[in-house]
């Protein structure tokens, strides 16, 4: 067994798939490699079509790499028995809905070996953390979208396995039912799993994930931990002013290479954060206003976005 | 390995219960007893002979269509509604699946010949019919048949659609039922092509007529055990061979 620090390693994985008939091949997934380490929640972020769902579906054996190497827990994902300390929520994920919620967890703790003196309880238990024990008792096809997401994520959690996987796991909730979701990450974090999740909503990605991977056509653009992300760069800082003259708007401009945006009466200036105090004290002479003074973070969405432009770029290139 | 596939097979046969067409299925066969029944009073002769082989034919005819139409969707439903993931994604191997899957059907359709022959009983000790234990045996051979039928079933379902799935079940089934008629009447055939085209039909696709004692049943013919047990082990070496091709199948199979 390799590293267990390493709980999922992805080397040089290729997929090429076939879209219909044609004699053809599609590169799905070009090479990619990344780790996810242990007790960490890791997202992998990408746009629709990137490879997101094609490279976790690897990771649970549903579909063959074309080249490379996937392992989870150090075991290659080909195998079977390692499955039962994995959990898996899939996209939009359907069940048999002539079951009731309590049914269908039974049928999943049966399958994942889940003994018979403990099932009743783990399944009560289930059906608490995901707030369906009021539900347990009805047929799946009664349950709205949130319902059915929330007993995906109590299937996935059924045989309390060490890695979550999750697809995509707060795609159409609501606000309440995303943030019940979001809590139910967290708490798995603090209970010592380790969480693998898909997804393309950026700011549940800055709020629950400790590292990310961007993926965009098929390759990884980026991987590390968020905050590197976010604190890449040169830190910066939104000032907004009132009665700023043209004058020294234009001089502001010029010696610290701000960048400008008018609203009205109001100017607001983007500027390098260690340059801030002499810009304030210009603007204050000048017999400006200030309005407010905020750091600026870079968020996690400009970077996907030059991420996706980037591979645009080289897409249009070739 | 067992306890998964038996919670594989449970849940199908849960499934299939719920299936509509099962329960319409059921009760067309029950029906064309009825109606066999009644179409006997209007004959003088061999009343009782009459009645058993229209429920014969029913439990066949009717059970086999049970086991093409729900078979058929066994394993493309899953893929298609993407149930196989989450399935999938457990320790539970693809044969494991397909095993279960196949053994919970089987035991619906047993089951539902069960409810068929009871009433068949019924039908028979009300008109003074004679039952006997050859009966008994033409029931068991239809059912190693509706395992072949089942397995049939399963091994489209795991690559084609239901549609061409049901095609290629009811196909088979039908010239399982000939080919012993042709290899017998390609014998007789000056062309050497014919004679050998006729035989090998009959040594490759399954011989399902010699799963049919349903005419010694109802004449109270003798039946030597040979004519049991041989086509028992046949049908269960039959399908042996179609459920490990349906799992080499399934097991190359990418989920996209």
């Amino acid at each position: 067994m390799s590293d267990l620090a390493e709980i999922v390693r992805v080397d040089d994985l290729v997929k090429d798939v076939r879209p219909g008939f044609g004699l053809r091949k599609k590169r799905i997934l070009e090479g990619i490699s990344f780790r996810v380490r242990e007790r960490e929640i890791f997202g992998f972020i990408g746009p629709n079509g990137a490879g997101k769902t094609t490279t976790l579906k690897v990771l649970m054996g549903l579909i063959r790499p074309t080249s490379g190497k996937a392992s989870i827990l150090g075991h290659d994902v080909s195998e079977i028995t390692f499955r039962r300390q994995i959990g898996f929520l899939p996209e939009q994920p359907y069940f048999y809905d002539y079951l009731t919620g309590r049914e269908i967890l039974r049928f999943y703790a049966k399958l994942s070996g889940v003994s018979q003196k403990s099932l009743e309880r783990r399944v009560a238990e289930l059906l608490e953390l995901v707030g369906l024990s009021m539900s347990g008792d009805t047929r799946l096809r009664s349950y709205s979208k949130g319902m059915l997401q929330r007993i995906g994520v109590a299937q996935a959690l059924v045989h309390d396995p060490r890695v979550v996987f999750l697809d995509e796991p707060m795609s159409g909730l609501d606000p309440v039912g995303r943030k019940e979701v979001r809590d139910i990450i967290l708490r798995l974090r603090d209970e010592g799993k380790t969480i693998f999740m898909n997804t393309h909503i950026l700011s549940d990605v800055e709020m629950v994930c400790d590292r990310v991977a961007i993926i965009v056509n098929g390759r990884i653009r980026y991987e590390g931990a968020i905050d590197e992300f976010l604190d890449a760069g040169e830190p910066e800082a939104d000032l907004v002013f009132a009665n700023l003259p043209a004058g020294t708007a234009t001089q502001l401009e010029e010696s610290f290479a701000a960048r400008l945006r008018g609203h009205g009466d109001r100017i607001e200036l983007r500027i390098a954060e260690k340059n801030s105090s002499e810009a304030l004290r210009l603007a204050l002479d000048a017999g400006a206003d200030v309005i407010s003074v905020t750091p600026h973070r870079v968020s996690l969405e400009s970077i996907f976005l030059s991420a996706v432009n980037e591979a645009d770029a080289e897409a249009g290139s070739r | 390995m067992i306890g998964r596939i038996w919670a594989m097979a449970i849940n199908t046969a849960r499934e299939a219960i719920r299936n509509k067409l099962l329960y319409t299925l059921l009760f067309f066969a029950l029906a064309m007893m009825v109606f066999g029944t009644v179409l006997s009073a209007l004959s003088y002769v061999e009343r009782e002979r009459m009645v058993q082989d229209f429920a014969f034919a029913s439990i066949r005819l009717f059970s086999v269509a049970i086991a093409v139409f729900v078979g058929v969707g066994l394993i493309h439903k899953e893929v298609e509604r993407r149930t196989v993931y989450t399935i999938l994604s457990k320790p539970l191997s693809r044969t494991e699946f397909l095993l279960g899957k196949y053994t919970g059907l089987v035991l619906i359709i047993w089951l539902q010949v069960a409810i068929m022959a009871f009433f068949f009983a019924g039908v028979s000790l009300l008109l003074g019919a004679p039952l006997g234990i050859t009966h008994l045996a033409a029931l068991a051979l239809t059912g190693v048949e509706l395992a072949l039928i089942v397995a049939l079933a399963t091994l489209f379902s795991s690559f084609t659609t239901p549609l061409l799935a049901s095609f290629f079940s009811c196909g088979i089934w039908l010239a399982g039922h000939l080919t012993r008629d042709l290899r017998d009447h390609g014998a007789s055939s000056p062309s050497a092509l014919v004679r050998e085209g006729t035989t090998w039909m009959h040594r490759i696709l399954p011989d399902l007529e010699s799963f049919n004692l349903s005419i010694e049943a109802a004449h109270q013919l003798p039946v030597a055990a040979s004519d049991i047990w041989f086509p028992a082990l046949y049908g269960a070496g039959y399908v042996a061979v179609i459920l490990v091709a349906a799992v080499m199948i399934f097991e190359r199979r990418d989920f996209r």
